[in-house]
This record gives structure tokens, C-alpha cells and sequence, in this order.
């Protein structure tokens, strides 16, 4: 069934859905890994930032702690000791920070503690400079180195925050970069595995809409075939019906409850309900059928007879043939005809066919019985006839003895009459034994049976060599007694003569009268004599049983010969033709097949 | 020729052809006798009765009522000591394949009635002298095959 | 099972006729064939029984000259038609030296005895021997032409149609259905 199309787009449509699939998978497997890497590139800046923001505090704790220190030194009131006190809390807080958010480099946690250890130190020379410029205990010498000492420390101090800054700088950048390699690829790979993935489902979206066009236009196409097939099914008055042999559904066309004399889908049908239609006669066939179904998954013709509800026969021809579909399930396909028609108009026929067979037979043994009884008086008249000798003849009267001749002349055209009848029923009636033949021989019986005849007139037979038939032996000899005989009845006065037998294969094509019968092979066997002819407008009239062209006194004869001949060439399947001009002799043409 | 009378046997139904049959055997050179049955059934009883005289030559018309003589034909080719009559089917057709038939079945000679009554005679004498020349001459018996028609 | 027998009539008679003889104590001595030589004259009685005897297996006694001048023309035709010496001479010659007589008595003492001619009677033998060859021997008929002395298979046949009124062919036909029908 052309109209079927091989869906494997399905599997086509599934392997893509997966690919999809994997690569949105792939895809968000990739966005949650930038996501967490700008997630961590951002909490390494935060950290960073944070560093740097303790550091600046630390610095500017300390600056405070130098700004007050200052403050103090110069005005000695206690009001910028506040900020110099409160720094060391906050140098404190920022390095508890700093502590922590340098845990995990080791690096820097030895910067810090030298910065620590650093501060501490500034701290105490904070400590001494306030002890040595108290007025109490002002030393400025050691004021001075510690201030100057301070100074230095200060600067170590803001030496190592900015190492350390810059340390943590270059430890984001690095992060940093790291990162943005990793994420740079990112976006590129995602757009174009989005591109490839945004393409399959193109793609199979694409394929999807063939597919529902297909499976649109191939649903119109059946519904049409579906529709004309219902149709079919009721003007040839067939139906068809579906066994699923594994789950013993039976789905009938609607023409089948048609056909069983009811309306489509009155009852769901199956093997049961089925039977109830089938002729009580037939009940038994069609069960064993139906086990054959099953068994063999086959159903031969069966011919039955079904009653329909309103208790008219019907005569059902039905079918099978086991269908795999395309989920592997068996399906027997049956096929119902109704020939109730064809089956009377059949009996009908055989009916005639036999009546007319009677009548034939009737009539040829009629035949037959009639000239075969006919003899019997027959002979005894001419018999009778041949007993009245000379001597009796002597003493009868002129008119006695006219009488005698006369009776004798027609009990002779009766015999032959009837001779000429018999053969022509035995040309019907006889079986009919095709045996290869030689002609030839048949011919050189024909001749001997015509030995006198030929001699009398000085016949001479001129033959070609004809072929070995399949053929009833005595009908073709009869044949060419027949054929060979009239050559000699109807020669011209006075010239002796002579017979040209001539024989050639032909195609049928060749010749018109042979057209029914095209591209058979023939052979053509002519019979020419040079006898007085015929006028040509009677060349198919002298077949015809009973045709005479002269009348009984000039040229005895019963007009049966040819339509023996005709007859005889019939029953081979060939055909007899027959040209003359007259005065120039005729031709017979005999055609046997091959 | 012979010595004793040819003794000649005919089974014909008919009258007419049974008088033929007696006239042109009283004209024929030979000396003979000749007898007639009517029926089939009357030709089996006569020859079956051990106390008959078998013929020569026995003339077997086809067409008899009660047995044809094709039925008798065979009987009597079936019976021991019948088998060797010398058997002329005398008969009203000459059909090839009736006459090959009767031959089969064991006639010796088949003759077709003719309608003439010197063509009966001539028919006769040439049976007998052919029959005659069998008899006297070491011919098979067999092999005597002889069809006027 | 099948078996051709072929018999050699000289023999067989030769001897039939010496046991016969012997039977009645007859004194005898073979002039040739058929032709006995009895050592004292038989009484009217003894010859009658000895034609008894004979009669039933075929035998014939024969008695006036002129028979037997017949028997002797039969029996060289037939020793002419059975040997297969193909000499293409005329048969009227050769009985006529054969048996010191002009052929025209021979002729007409033949159809005296028989009513029926010598060329009939040889025609009737060639026709036999003919039937013979065709069965026994399976001959073709080309090849019983030739043997016979047939100018032609078609001169055969005519000829053999002619004497038994059937074809060579039909006869054989026939004969061979008859032994099926046997069998």
C-alpha cells in the first residue's frame, strides 16, 4: 500500500528531543557554573574590597591615633586623647576583621602579623610619646626618636598595608582572571550551543509539520479510498471483514450487514452472531472453515448460502488472506461476494446447457437411428430388385420393365442419399480421437478408396508432402475422399483430370477469414483441380448442407459432401474455403492448425 | 474341393434377408447346406447342445433381438470348444470401426449386406474359397482376416 | 510368458504319417512329400480305415491324378513363397519346369480341382506369409515388400487390401488388440 508513509520520523523526532534535552541540560549545567563563578568572582572582590577597607580603617585608626597624639602634643587638652583612645578599639576591631578575612591566605596572615606586631610597636611609641612629652616626663631626645621613630613605623606601617594591599590586588587580579577565562567562554559556548539547540528544534519542529501535513493529506486520501471502497463494495456487491486473530475482534464494512440483510453496526460482530446467518446446510462447512482460520490463518475459497432475516437466500462466496500490520499483528482479511445472481444465472445456464445437450443428442441419434433404419428397406427393395432376373423381365411389358428401371434409379439416389446423411451424423456423433497422424497416409487410403474411379478417368494426383496432425484419422481420410472425388465428378468433359494437392505453414495474420484466431500457426493445404469451376458467387453457399449448384440428373450427387467436409474441418478448430472460376477448375483450401 | 457338403450356419432375424441368403448359396458351385436361427438365444442353445453338428462357417447377422450378435460372438470365442468356428459377421454397416471391433473381438470375416443379389453371390463364393483354401492349405486359422464391405 | 514356436511341416507329417502307417502295419517307403509308396495294394476296407484315420488331423488321401498334380503346383508355391531365395523369376515358369508341364495345363487343372486359379491361390500364400512375417517377425512392411518380391510397400498393400478387404496396418492393428483382449 504506496500511500502508507514510513514514519521514522519518530525516532528521528526522538533523537532529537534528546539532543535538546542534553544540551539544556548542558546549558544550565554551564549558566549555574558562571553564575556561581561570578557569584565567587564577586565575593573575592567583596573580599578584596573588605581588606582594603579594614586596611584604609586601620590606617586612618592609626592617623587618628597620630592626629590626637599630635592634637595632645601640641594643645596638652585631653580632648584629642578621645580619638587616640578610641583608635585602638577600632585597630582592634579591624584586625579582629582582618584576622578573619585573611584566614585563608597564609601570606597574608604573615603580613598581618608583622603589621600587627608593626602597630603594636607604633603603639608603643605612641605611648612613649605621650609619656615623653607629658610635662612630667618630657624627654626630647627620646621624643624625638620616638617620634621620628613613629614616623618610620608610620610609614613601614602604610608600607605594609599597601603590600599588602597590592598583594590582595594581585590576588584578585589573578582570581579575577581566572575567572573571566573561565566565563568568557562561557557566553560564546552557550550562545551557540543555544544556536544548535534553537536549530534541532527548528528542525524537528519542521519535520513535525511535514509529518502532520503527510498524516493530513494521507487521512484525506483514505478517507476518500475508505469512502469509494464502501462504495465499491456496494455496487459490486462484495464485502470485507477484519479477524484479528490474537484478540478475536471481527470488524465488519458496512456493506457486509448490508449484504447479511441488516443495517451497519446493528450488533458487534463475531464468529457466533455470524453463524446465525449461515444456511443450516452449510452451518457445518462454515464452522470447519472458521477452524481453519484459526489454525491455519488461511481461508480458500468456500461457497455457502446464508438466510437473511427476512428469510431470503442468498448464495456467498467468501475469502481470506492472512495481513501482518505494521504493529505485527495478525489480521485475516475477508472478502465476501454475493453471487446469487451469477449462482441462478449459472444454474439457469447449466440448465439450458443440458437441455440443449439432450436435444443434441436427441437429434443426432435420430439421425443416426434414421438413416441406419432407413437402409434396412432400402436394401431389401434393391435386392428385391437385383432378384428379378432376365428371364422375369422377359415376360413383362415395356412399361413393367420402365417401372423396374425406374424404381431402381431412385432406390439408388436414395441409398446414396442416405449413405451421404449417415456419414454426415458420424461426422457429429462419433467420439472424437485425435491421433498424430501421417496425412500422407491418410491421403493413400483416400486414393485407394477413389482407385477405381481415378483409373476410369485417367486421374492423376499430383501431391505434395503433407505433415503428421494431430487429427481424427478417418474424418480427415473422409476429408479428402470427399474433396478428391468431387474434383473427379465435376472434371471437364472429355479432359482427364488432374489434381494438384499442394500444402504450406502460414500464420493466421496472413488471412482475413482466419482472424479470430490470430498468431496460430496453420498448415494450408489446396486442393486444385482443373474441373469445369463454379461460379465464385456460390463459393460459400456449396458448404451449406444440401446445396446444390446443378440439378440430380445432370451430376448425381446429395449436396452433403461439403458440408461434410466442413464439418469435418470444424471439429479440427480449422477452416475450408473454396474460389473457382468457371471453366478454369476450382480450388479448395483447407487450414488445420497445427 | 470338398468332399462332404460345406455346412454353412446363418443367424439373421430377418426373412427376406435369410431367403436371399438361401438363393444365392443354392447358385454357388459348391455343394452346401445351410441352416438358419432367428435369434441370438436360439443360435447360443444350438451350438451349446452337444449333440449339434458344429458348421463351417457360421454367418452372424449384428442386429437380432433378444442377443446381438456381437454378444453371441463373444460367448462363443469364449467357449472352449466354439472358439474355433470360422465366424462371418454379416452386417448392415460398414463402418470402419464396427468392422475392426467385431474383428477384435474374434470374427474372421466381416461382410456388409449387400444390396445386390449377384453381388451376394459373387461375396459368397469368395468367402468360401478362401475359406476352403484355409482349410486345405495350412493357413493359420488366426491370421484369416477377410472384410467385404 | 510368451513363446514363438516355429514348426517344420515336413517333419511333423512325415512322421505323423509313419506312425499311422505303422498303426496298420502298412509296409511303406517315402517317395517325397506327400507321396507315399505302399508295398502291396490296400482292399477298399483298409484304405477306407486308413482315410479315417487320417482324416481327422487333415489329412487327405488323395486319389485321381489330377489332385494330385494339384497338391504338387500347392506345394511348390508354397515352397516358392516361404524360401527366401530372392530370385525375381517368374513363378509360371518356374512350376512349369519345376513340374514338367506346360504352364496353361498346370493352369487348368488347378481351376478344375479348386475353382479357383494358381495366381489367386500364390497371391493368397504371399498374402499369408505376409501376415506371418508381419506378426512373428515384427517385419516392416518395406521389408516384407522387398522379400516378397513387391515391386512397392504401396503394391503390398493394394495387393494385401484387395485379398483380405483391410489395410496391412489394421490388420496388424487388430491382431494386436485381440491379444491385449486375451491377456
Amino acid at each position: 500500500m504506496k500511500w502508507i508513509p514510513k514514519f521514522n520520523s519518530s525516532n528521528y523526532l526522538r533523537v532529537i528531543f534528546i539532543i535538546a534535552i542534553f544540551i539544556l541540560l548542558f546549558l544550565s549545567s554551564i549558566a549555574y557554573k558562571h553564575n556561581r563563578d561570578l557569584n565567587e568572582s564577586s565575593k573575592l572582590l567583596m573580599h578584596t574590597y573588605e581588606i582594603n577597607i579594614e586596611l584604609e580603617r586601620l590606617m586612618s585608626a592609626i592617623k587618628d591615633a597620630e592626629t590626637g597624639q599630635r592634637g595632645f602634643m601640641i594643645t596638652r587638652n585631653n580632648r584629642f586623647l578621645a580619638p587616640y583612645l578610641y583608635s585602638r578599639d577600632k585597630v582592634n576591631t579591624s584586625f579582629i576583621s582582618l584576622k578573619k578575612l585573611t584566614a585563608n591566605n597564609p601570606q597574608q596572615k604573615k603580613n598581618l602579623d608583622k603589621l600587627f606586631k608593626l602597630i603594636i610597636q607604633r603603639y608603643v611609641s605612641f605611648e612613649n610619646c605621650l609619656k615623653y612629652s607629658a610635662p612630667e616626663t618630657y624627654d626630647k631626645r627620646k621624643l624625638d626618636n620616638h617620634m621620628f621613630g613613629g614616623r618610620i613605623l608610620m610609614e613601614n606601617i602604610r608600607f605594609k598595608v599597601d603590600e599588602m594591599k597590592d598583594i590582595e590586588k594581585v590576588f584578585l587580579e589573578k582570581s579575577l582572571k581566572r575567572y573571566d577565562e573561565e566565563i568568557s567562554l562561557g557566553p560564546v559556548f552557550s550562545i551557540s550551543l543555544f544556536l544548535a539547540a534553537l536549530t534541532f528544534i527548528l528542525l524537528a519542529y519542521r519535520q513535525i509539520s511535514k509529518d502532520l501535513e503527510s498524516l493530513k493529506v494521507y487521512n484525506k486520501k483514505l478517507l476518500i479510498s475508505s469512502g469509494l471502497m464502501a462504495e465499491s463494495e456496494a455496487i459490486g456487491k462484495f464485502s470485507t471483514w477484519q479477524w484479528d486473530l490474537e484478540t478475536d475482534k471481527i470488524d465488519y464494512s458496512d456493506n457486509q450487514f448490508r449484504l447479511l440483510g441488516v443495517q451497519p453496526n446493528i450488533f458487534v460482530p463475531n464468529k457466533d452472531s455470524f453463524m446465525d446467518f449461515v444456511h443450516p446446510d452449510d452451518q457445518e462447512a462454515i464452522a470447519a472453515s472458521m477452524e481453519g482460520i484459526i489454525n491455519n490463518e488461511e481461508l480458500p475459497f468456500i461457497y455457502y448460502k446464508i438466510i437473511q432475516p427476512n428469510n431470503e437466500i442468498r448464495y456467498f462466496k467468501s475469502t481470506g488472506k492472512l495481513l501482518v500490520d505494521q504493529q505485527g499483528s495478525k489480521i485475516l482479511l475477508g472478502i465476501n461476494f454475493d453471487i446469487t445472481d451469477e449462482h441462478l444465472l449459472n444454474i439457469k445456464l447449466q440448465e439450458r446447457n443440458n437441455e440443449l445437450e439432450k436435444s443434441n443428442k436427441e437429434l443426432a441419434s435420430f439421425n443416426h437411428v434414421a438413416s441406419h433404419d432407413l437402409q434396412e428397406p432400402l436394401r431389401k427393395i434393391q435386392t428385391f430388385i437385383s432378384r428379378v432376373s432376365d428371364a422375369d423381365k422377359a415376360v413383362m411389358s415395356d412399361s413393367a420393365k420402365e417401372y423396374i428401371v425406374k424404381i431402381e434409379t431412385s432406390a439408388n439416389r436414395m441409398r446414396v442419399l442416405i449413405d451421404d446423411l449417415l456419414l454426415f451424423s458420424k461426422t457429429n456423433t462419433t467420439k472424437k480421437e485425435f491421433i498424430k497422424s501421417d496425412l500422407n497416409e491418410l491421403l493413400e487410403n483416400a486414393k485407394s478408396e477413389l482407385a477405381v474411379i481415378i483409373d476410369e478417368q485417367n486421374g492423376i494426383l499430383q501431391v505434395d508432402n503433407l505433415p503428421k496432425l494431430h487429427v481424427i484419422p478417418y474424418q480427415i481420410e473422409q476429408l479428402f475422399i470427399n474433396l478428391i472425388g468431387n474434383s473427379l465428378k465435376y472434371s471437364q468433359p472429355g479432359i482427364a483430370p488432374k489434381i494438384n494437392i499442394t500444402c504450406e505453414k502460414i500464420l493466421s495474420n496472413e488471412y482475413p477469414e482466419l482472424m479470430d484466431q490470430p498468431f496460430k500457426k496453420f498448415y494450408k493445404i489446396m486442393f486444385a483441380d482443373n474441373g469445369m469451376g463454379f461460379d465464385p458467387q456460390f463459393k460459400e453457399n456449396i458448404f451449406v448442407l444440401f446445396q446444390r449448384l446443378h440439378s440430380k440428373t445432370d451430376y448425381p450427387g446429395t449436396g452433403i459432401g461439403l458440408a461434410i467436409c466442413k464439418k469435418i474441418v470444424e471439429n479440427h478448430k480449422g477452416y475450408i474455403t473454396a474460389d473457382s472460376e468457371p471453366g478454369r477448375g476450382s480450388v479448395f483450401t483447407v487450414f488445420l492448425p497445427e | 474341393m470338398q468332399k462332404n457338403a460345406l455346412h454353412i450356419l446363418l443367424a439373421d432375424d430377418d426373412e427376406d434377408d435369410r431367403l436371399f441368403f438361401k438363393d444365392a448359396f443354392e447358385e454357388v458351385k459348391v455343394q452346401t447346406k445351410v441352416e438358419f436361427v432367428f435369434d441370438g438365444l436360439q443360435l447360443m442353445e444350438h451350438l451349446m447342445n452337444p449333440d449339434t453338428k458344429l458348421p463351417d462357417i457360421l454367418f452372424l447377422d449384428l442386429n437380432m433381438p433378444k442377443k446381438t450378435g456381437k454378444e453371441c460372438l463373444i460367448e462363443i470365442k469364449k467357449t472352449e470348444h466354439l472358439k474355433n468356428l470360422i465366424i462371418a459377421i454379416y452386417s448392415t454397416s460398414s463402418s470402419d470401426e464396427d468392422i475392426e471391433d467385431t474383428f477384435i473381438e474374434g470374427a474372421n470375416i466381416y461382410i456388409k449386406k449387400p444390396s445386390d443379389f449377384n453381388a451376394l453371390k459373387k461375396i459368397i463364393n469368395e468367402v468360401i474359397t478362401l475359406n476352403w483354401h484355409y482349410h486345405t492349405s495350412g493357413l493359420n486359422r488366426d491370421n484369416f482376416l477377410l472384410s467385404l464391405k | 510368458m510368451k513363446l514363438f514356436i516355429k514348426f517344420d511341416i515336413n517333419t511333423i507329417c512325415t512322421l505323423f504319417l509313419k506312425e499311422k502307417l505303422e498303426e496298420q502295419n502298412l509296409n511303406f517307403s517315402t517317395l517325397g512329400f506327400g507321396e507315399i509308396e505302399l508295398e502291396e495294394n490296400l482292399s477298399t476296407e483298409a484304405l477306407e480305415e486308413l482315410k479315417n484315420n487320417l482324416g481327422p488331423y487333415g489329412f487327405e488321401v488323395v486319389e485321381n491324378q489330377k489332385s494330385v498334380l494339384v497338391q504338387k503346383i500347392k506345394d511348390a508355391i508354397i515352397e516358392l513363397v516361404y524360401t527366401d531365395d530372392n530370385n525375381n523369376f517368374k513363378s509360371s515358369a518356374y512350376l512349369a519346369d519345376k513340374l514338367n508341364h506346360s504352364y496353361g495345363y498346370l493352369s487348368n487343372v488347378f481351376s478344375e480341382v479348386t475353382y479357383s486359379s494358381i495366381e489367386n491361390f500364390i497371391i493368397i500364400q504371399k498374402i499369408e506369409r505376409a501376415k506371418q512375417l508381419m506378426i512373428v517377425n515384427e517385419m516392416s512392411l518395406t521389408e516384407i515388400a522387398f522379400l516378397l518380391n513387391y515391386s512397392s510397400v504401396a503394391h503390398l498393400s493394394t495387393q494385401f487390401k484387395n485379398t483380405t478387404g483391410i489395410t496391412p496396418s489394421a490388420f496388424l492393428r487388430i491382431i494386436k488388440k485381440r491379444r491385449e483382449n486375451l491377456k
